[in-house]
């Protein structure tokens, strides 16, 4: 097991070497100097030199390099050039906004997707077997930011039950700490914070959750089937063992293997729909705050943010695919 | 019935039925795949004929139609209503169907070749070379897909062209994994060893034994790239990074980013082309869906 773990892991080191050169270099390739962007129309050669001098974007670039992986390394990610605040103190801010949603939708997905797959495997060929095939197929046709309107529409402009932007009601001064507001609405017993920032919560996590509900449904269900002509599951069943028994202890068990590793996957779709998402629900989370950057050719953000969220997805990842090898025993070995 | 004829109708009777054939003939039973089919005619037909069907000018304004507040909806004269700034949305939308084709055939044109020669070296010929390609292959899918399509507009700037690249190279990481797995599945097959025992040379073998045999899981991959493409493009275009005017296009993603704000007044301006959308990617899909099944009979009804 430990062997996994460190190879596992000794894997990491070129992606994350490629990673950062790529990001690198990325950033350099992107028209405009971040100079001219920020000063727009003041912006005279003088300025302009300074900015470059304040940010060392006159150095050479394998210089610039070397400074760049070097303070990377202390996870100083330098200042950005559109607020003039560290990028590390951002992404602090940022993160646990995007992390809550993301968990928030996972927990959607996937408390939705595993019973659903479930049901519909069990009734296959049923009206409820073609019903929830139809609409998860709906679901992974469906761009994120358009269900994210209509459920905008929907729940807040017509029905006014839900907020609309924002994380939290704007009036509110609570403290967070933690800049998990869950978590920090949890600890100090505010439970009116609490229902608050759940409720800022609903809309943008049933959007970001569909397309993988969707496809943990389908996964669950394929699996499902599968597993369950397996001959341990009838040898389960001549054994006169009671039906519920044989659904969770041989044929779901069995069937939440490939379920797992496709929770690794859906992070990267998670990410990339939180882009989309947080946009339209003008929530203060990573994926703003980089589409921002993307416009004001933020570098110190872009190179980041962008690192940033690549190594939460690797890590995530890596995370899956060691307990993936805890519940399987097969993978270890080969 | 002559002799003749009914010994005609016996060999076609005994004619073996290919792969191809008897996938077709379970994708015309699959009432899945039909929908789709029909979806992405009218999508196709639309995108193609798009001067002919419009009734205006798609990014022609007239803002004497919308001289009574935004926004005057469906009506006899504009189909589908009209937009804040007084220009046909039905037009637009047709307009838009050229966009999301050509973008998309193209993007997954890019994505397949440049995968598929990657991902058959990686696996023909092993060793060294594979790793190199796999480890950027890696380094690529660990940017989430729109994360990195959205890096490569900035980089290249905003165009059609560019949107068409960045949508692409997304994609090669995908096909290059498909096709190296596929490769290496085969490569100790009896067939192939079959072949390089009687001398066949290696580039061969491997574009004229092992390509052919890995293209069925290539083409449901490609379908399904189309629906992810389509969907990736309209992203872009609503973020307002893809294409240089996005106010002035008529791409159905871009169509949507103005329309926050007119919710509450004309929610037709988000449902029409979100709907056009989703109903041409769903068309992709179904067809994918059914590709799947026709190709691999293992997995009907799944």
């Amino acid at each position: 097991m430990l062997k996994f773990v460190v190879r596992r892991l000794l894997l990491l080191v070129p992606i994350l070497v490629g990673l950062s050169i790529l990001v690198f270099v990325w950033v350099r390739a992107l028209p405009g100097s971040p100079a001219d962007s920020l000063l727009g129309e003041r912006s005279t050669p003088a300025l302009v030199k300074e900015y470059e001098e304040r940010f060392g974007l006159d150095e050479p670039v394998y210089v610039q390099y070397w400074k760049y992986v070097q303070t990377t390394a202390h996870f100083d990610f330098g200042v950005s050039a559109a607020s003039h605040r560290h990028v590390t103190t951002e992404i602090k801010e940022r993160f646990p906004a995007t992390m809550e949603l993301a968990l928030v939708a996972m927990i959607f997905s996937v408390g939705l997707g595993v019973p659903l797959g479930f049901l519909a495997a069990k009734r296959h060929g049923g009206i409820f077997d073609h019903g929830s095939l139809f609409v998860s197929l709906i679901g992974i046709s469906i761009p994120v930011f358009f269900l994210a309107i209509l459920l905008k529409y929907l729940f807040s402009v017509r029905l006014g039950w839900l907020p609309s932007v924002g994380r939290i009601d704007v009036t509110s001064e609570v403290k967070h700490p933690t800049n998990f507001y869950i978590l920090d609405a949890i600890i100090e017993r505010d439970w009116k914070t609490l229902v608050d920032v759940l409720k800022h919560l609903i809309l943008p996590a049933v959007a970001l959750g569909s397309i993988p509900l969707a496809i943990v449904a389908r996964i669950t269900r394929a699996a499902v089937l599968d597993v369950q002509n397996e001959d341990y599951v009838r040898t389960a069943r001549a054994k006169g063992l009671p039906p519920q028994a044989v659904d969770r202890r041989h044929i779901l068990r069995n069937a939440l293997l490939p379920i797992s590793t496709i929770i690794g996957l859906q992070t990267g779709l998670l990410l990339s729909g939180a882009i989309l998402t947080e946009t339209v629900f003008a929530f203060p989370g990573m994926g703003s705050w980089l589409r921002e950057a993307i416009f004001n050719r933020d570098y110190a953000v872009l190179q980041g943010g962008i690192l940033f969220l690549a190594l939460v997805f690797v890590l995530v990842n890596l995370i899956v695919d060691i307990s993936y090898a805890i519940i399987n025993p097969r993978i270890r070995y080969s | 019935m002559s002799v003749a004829q009914a010994e005609s109708t016996e060999i076609q009777l005994e004619a073996p039925s290919g792969l191809w054939r008897d996938a077709w003939f379970r994708l015309v039973r699959n009432p899945g795949a039909i929908v789709g089919f029909s979806f992405i005619l009218v999508f196709l037909f639309t995108a193609i004929f798009a001067p002919w069907l419009a009734p205006h000018d798609p990014v022609e304004q007239n803002l004497l139609l919308i001289a009574n507040g935004c926004c005057p909806g469906p009506s006899s004269e504009h189909l589908f209503g009209v937009d804040p700034l007084g220009r046909d949305l039905f037009s637009r939308i047709i307009y838009g169907a050229r966009y999301s084709l050509i973008i998309g055939i193209v993007s997954v044109a890019i994505g397949l070749s440049v995968g598929l020669v990657l991902g058959a070296i990686a696996g023909y010929v092993g060793g060294f070379v594979d790793s190199a390609i796999m480890r950027v292959m890696d380094v690529m899918l660990a940017i989430p897909g729109l994360l990195l399509a959205i890096g490569i507009v900035a980089a290249l700037g905003p165009g059609l062209k560019e949107v068409m690249i960045a949508v692409g190279l997304a994609n090669v990481p995908i096909f290059a994994r498909l096709l190296r797995g596929s490769v290496l599945a085969q490569r100790e097959a009896d067939f192939v060893l079959a072949a390089r025992s009687v001398g066949i040379r290696r580039p061969q073998i491997l574009f004229s034994h092992i390509l052919p045999n890995s293209l069925s899981p290539v083409i449901v991959q490609g379908t399904l790239a189309m629906a992810t493409a389509i969907i990736d493009v309209a992203g872009l275009g609503f973020l307002g990074i893809g294409l240089k005017d996005p106010d002035e296009t008529p791409e159905w993603g871009s169509m949507l980013t103005e329309v926050n704000e007119y919710l509450q007044v004309a929610p037709f301006l988000a449902l029409i082309p979100g709907t056009a959308i989703v109903v041409s990617v769903l068309g992709f899909n179904l067809i994918g869906d059914g590709l799947r099944e026709a190709l691999d009979p293992k997995l009907r009804g799944r």
